[in-house]
């Protein structure tokens, strides 16, 4: 499964707020989103909270430019948006990867927004493909097999704590959690003959 | 919306069909016509204001009927609770388990598949049977007898406070294990892993059952945990003060 983004929109007003928070339940990306009413304790809360998206109110930042650079220099990785009020287009937002006005369509925001989602790298612990390797097979099958994770190390020549880790990563690849699933999932690709299943 | 005693179940159950196998459970025939809440329950002999909490949770997943069925008598709940061990049991399970039985594939992996699904399917049904049945044999029995001296003020019976020596519904509440591993897993086999069945008609009908039954009983752990447990609870360490 892909992991899930974290948000973090920083607005005044409650009633843009729920609108930018409507917005983002758009995707199914979206994992975390916490609000801020202020630019007080940014940066403190960005560190805090690693958001991977900031949304901000063009207003906010208005009276502080540099705090915007500061956070571009200090959080390499976190996508900035800009929301503006009015059409601005000829103010300079150079600094942010995207800007949003409250003037445009919900199917430009979405689309938008989406594209820079796309840009954001998975993290590396979530980037499992749903494959398992040969390694990972060769422990379902013995989990298959009725062995225990004891028997499963002696039998691999691994400890008993490398096949718990292997176990996590299955359930995790496969959604598949229970030794009675692990089984079905082993006859019906062939690791094992449905007579070898306890 | 809130359910009412003065509201008509015909009603309701047009505005939001899932509550369709609350009303069997109740033991509540369909053909009611335009009576109210209140003069049915009256007429199957039906505690109103518990009938009131189950269908309002169930109507609304943000209604918390939990405190009030704290409140009430816990015989009520645990009557429900085991109505519904009977609707796992003898209803929806094998009702799966028929359905899982008429999945065809081409002659070659018929067989197998079948086989595989099935024996998933009726080890869970085992689980499950067996998990009930200890609940039914001794852990509702022992609540039970819990409220009874509970509320009589006189002497509590030695056989209850011997059993208190060593008993604790603690002990249960610990070891109240997740039914609904399996079904996601089953769910995961079936949407991800299985080849397709020839009758993908059965294929989605079953896939719908999983996930009814799967919210059935999720409810109905969240009444064990937040009524039964902490209800008996209680009961426990008042009855150990007393004597």
């Amino acid at each position: 499964m892909a992991a899930k983004l974290s948000f973090l929109i920083v607005e005044k007003s409650y009633i843009i707020r729920s609108g930018l928070m409507q917005i983002i339940s758009n995707f199914y990306e979206t994992g975390v989103v916490n609000e801020l009413h202020n630019v007080e304790n940014l940066l403190k809360n960005i560190s805090g909270i690693k958001p991977d998206v900031l949304i901000i109110n063009a207003k906010l930042i208005d009276a502080v430019p540099e705090l915007i650079l500061d956070i571009r220099k200090k959080f390499k990785d976190l996508k900035l948006i800009v929301f503006v009020g009015t059409r601005r287009e000829a103010d300079n937002f150079s600094v942010f990867d995207l800007k949003i006005s409250v003037d445009e369509p919900k199917s430009l925001i979405v689309e938008k927004i989406q594209s820079l989602i796309n840009e954001i790298k998975p993290k590396k612990d979530d980037n499992l493909s749903e494959n398992l390797s040969e390694r990972e097979k060769e422990v379902v099958k013995q989990i298959a097999l009725g062995k225990t994770n004891k028997e499963i190390g002696e039998t691999l020549f691994i400890s008993p704590h490398t096949v718990i880790t292997h176990r996590k990563n299955i359930t995790k690849k496969l959604g598949i959690k229970t030794v009675s699933g692990l089984t079905v999932y082993a006859i019906l690709n062939n690791l094992i003959k449905i007579e070898e299943a306890v | 919306m809130l359910i009412t005693k003065n509201i008509k179940p015909a009603d309701v159950i047009l505005q939001n069909y899932h509550l369709i196998p609350i009303i069997s459970r109740f033991g509540i025939k369909f053909g009611f016509g335009d009576k109210n809440v209140e003069q049915i329950c009256k007429q199957y002999g039906i505690h109103t204001d518990f009938f009131l909490e189950i269908v309002n949770a169930f109507n609304d997943k943000d209604y918390n009927p939990y405190e009030k069925l704290r409140n009430m008598s816990l015989s009520l709940t645990v009557s429900y609770l085991l109505k519904s061990h009977y609707y796992y049991n003898k209803v929806k399970l094998p009702f799966i388990e028929n359905l899982i039985d008429s999945l065809e594939w081409e002659e070659e992996d018929n067989v197998k598949n079948k086989n595989v699904l099935k024996k998933f399917f009726s080890q869970y049904r085992k689980e499950v049977t067996e998990h009930t049945a200890n609940e039914e044999t001794e852990i509702y029995p022992y609540v039970l007898e819990l409220e009874q001296n509970y509320n009589n003020t006189g002497k509590t019976a030695s056989s209850l406070l011997e059993k208190l020596k060593t008993k604790s519904i603690k002990d249960y509440a610990e070891t109240h294990d997740e039914l609904n591993s399996s079904l996601l897993d089953l769910k995961n086999i079936i949407i991800k892993y299985l080849q397709p069945a020839k009758n993908q008609d059965v294929t989605e009908q079953i896939l719908i059952e999983i996930f009814k039954l799967e919210k059935d009983l999720t409810d109905h752990t969240e009444l064990e945990n937040n009524v039964v447990i902490p209800v008996a609870e209680r009961m426990e360490t008042e009855l150990k003060n007393r004597n």
